[in-house]
């Protein structure tokens, strides 16, 4: 349960009101409202409160195209649901969230699948040594911290980054200016790397080395932090890559699908923690609130979308930030080293 | 945990001095049984001290005192302190405390302290400090400490407790407790010692076990993911790529 306090706080911010209700409900024997048994967990949750979250995370990564890992496994934590439970399990959800997106941008053909293969192959190496790394910074004490530190710098500098962006062009639109897109064919010093390879879809004829490196960072991070990592990619692929617009985000999301189901089975092997009940419950939720989070998302315009993701990035950063700094409610807390029954 | 519970029936049947009392006792069920709408399960432990086999007494004076102390399977626990270094909050110390119990609630039929005296009590382990008493790698006084808060933590979450008034005398020498056991109580195998006490002394003792496992459904799938780990996590991803497709194909207007 380590990081139960900087997730106390995330969710104090998010969701309070609804998060006491369980609380309450858990600890009260009178009020059985659908109390499912968590068999991996161990415990009992209200069923409603798993699919309310699955889908108000779902509506949230349905609006803005991103998995919603980075929100869905602190509140999880929150509700009682140990760490590494809810770090693997929700790996199994971002599958399910992702896997509808994935099979629309695919039936578009909006998918350069050759790209996607280079990303997933090293992601899955990268996953490797996250979920180790992740084992080594729990025996040591330091997961919450490193957790944290993770998220602030991470979402920090991609949520301003993506505030910066937005604005602008809103700020561009708003007094008439046409924006001009990046063009794909611009060069830097990453296109003149060795051993290149044809990426048809994409249109690139570029070196592997930084794709293979992007893959082996978000598969690290991605594992060490619980979250797809999609929110990394498409800037990383937009920018670094120069990928064209029309394919990002249904390789993006193909790669996420990949990525994450191989570290499902990767932690039912390794810390076999994932609870598949608590895993479906929030499947069921995301997969309805993704549908009406991306109707809704046919409201906005792609710079608005994008400022909004940039906030909510940003207080979750924030919020990361201050657990960091700000004194905890309670100095000391517990954890279980080693499953002895 | 077996080789546990024989060794400590070896040790009591050791250390029982000739007595006058003897302790019949019974629980109201010997397994706590987890399905899908499991929320805690409320167990009634029950008994009555009568005169010895062996002993000439009709009947037994009291006044007694009655101490059921519940523990549930052992872990490994470690408590942590957060310390403020350069503006940041990160663990600082941590002490582990090996074969600790995952649950610990005792029962009595009055204030512990009148009961009997401190030694009493930690000797037979029958205060939650006591199991917080053996620490792996760190002096006594920091043991101490983070011994406190962990008891305090695992009382926050309903694993340990003390209810002194728990133990209610029918008449002078037939008792009954209640427990509600938590719906977070872990499974395995438990542990019902019951104590009596006369003049602050333990007069008898007896100890039963029961065990809380999980039934059906989530026993399958606890032990899937156990034995089949491979097969469970692909049958996860399945799962999870057939929902994210139905949901796709149902919500498609």
């Amino acid at each position: 349960m380590e990081v139960s306090a900087l997730s106390g706080n995330l969710c104090s911010f998010f969701a309070a009101a609804s998060c006491k209700v369980v609380r309450r409900c858990s600890h009260q024997h009178g009020t059985k409202v659908l109390q499912v048994y968590l068999p991996i967990a161990e415990l009992s949750v209200n069923l409603f409160f798993l699919v309310g979250i699955g889908g108000a995370v779902g509506f949230l990564s349905g609006l803005f195209g991103v998995g919603g890992g980075f929100l869905l496994t602190p509140l999880l934590i929150f509700s009682g649901v140990p760490a590494p439970v809810a770090v693997a399990s929700v790996t199994g959800q971002v599958v399910a969230a992702s896997t509808s997106g994935a099979l629309a941008h695919y039936r578009r053909g909006a998918i350069d699948l050759h790209l996607a293969m280079y990303l997933v192959l090293s992601g899955v190496l990268g996953a490797f040594g996250g979920v180790a790394m992740f084992a080594l910074l729990r025996d040591a004490g330091q997961l919450d911290l490193v957790i944290s530190a993770g998220f602030l710098v991470l979402l920090g500098s991609v949520g301003t980054l993506m505030l910066i962006e937005s604005t602008r062009a809103i700020l561009k639109q708003r007094k008439g200016i046409v924006v001009r897109e990046r063009l794909p064919n611009q060069h830097s010093w990453i296109h003149g790397l060795p051993l290149r390879v044809r990426f048809k879809k994409s249109r690139l004829y570029i070196s592997v080395l930084p794709v293979l490196l992007i893959g082996l960072f978000i598969g690290f991070v991605g594992s060490l932090l619980g979250i797809g990592g999609g929110f990394i990619m498409v800037p990383a692929l937009v920018y670094l890559l120069r990928v064209p617009g029309n394919v990002v985000i249904g390789t993006s999301l193909a790669q996420v699908v990949a990525m994450m189901a191989a570290t499902t089975v990767l932690h039912a092997v390794q810390s076999q923690s994932v609870d598949i009940l608590l895993a479906f419950c929030l499947m069921v939720g995301g997969t309805a609130g993704a549908q009406f989070g991306a109707s809704a998302g046919k409201y906005l315009r792609g710079e608005q979308l994008r400022g909004l993701l940039a906030l909510l990035v940003l207080a979750v950063a924030i919020r990361f930030g201050l657990s960091l700094v700000l004194a905890p409610a309670d100095a000391f807390s517990m954890a279980v080293v080693g499953a002895t029954q | 945990m077996r080789a546990l519970v024989a060794l400590l029936s070896l040790l009591f049947a050791l250390t029982a001095p000739a007595q006058a009392e003897r302790l019949v006792s019974q629980l109201s069920n010997e397994s706590v049984e987890i399905t899908s709408s499991f929320d805690g399960e409320r167990m009634t432990f029950f008994g009555t001290i009568a005169p010895d086999a062996g002993s000439e007494d009709k009947f037994v004076e009291g006044p007694f005192h009655v101490v059921v102390v519940v523990i549930g399977p052992t872990q490994n626990r470690v408590a942590r302190e957060k310390t403020n270094f350069f503006g940041v909050w990160l663990n600082s110390g941590q002490v582990e405390f090996t074969n600790f119990p995952s649950y610990f609630h005792v029962l009595s039929s009055g204030r512990l302290s009148e009961i009997a005296d401190i030694t009493t009590l930690t000797t037979n382990s029958i205060l939650p400090e006591s199991h917080t008493l053996v620490v792996d790698g760190a002096d006594w006084w920091n043991g101490a400490i983070f011994g406190r808060e962990l008891v305090r933590l695992m009382t926050e979450q309903g694993l340990f407790g003390v209810q002194e008034n728990g133990v209610n005398f029918l008449s002078e020498n037939v008792y009954s407790a209640r427990l509600t056991l938590p719906s977070n109580a872990p499974p395995g195998p438990y542990l019902a010692l019951t104590y009596v006490f006369k003049n602050g002394e333990i007069i008898t003792r007896k100890s039963e076990g029961f065990a809380v496992r999980k039934i059906g459904f989530e026993r399958f799938l606890a032990l899937s993911a156990v034995q089949q780990p491979l097969l469970y996590g692909l049958v996860c991803v399945v799962l999870a790529l057939f929902t994210g497709w139905a949901g796709g194909v149902l919500f498609r207007r």
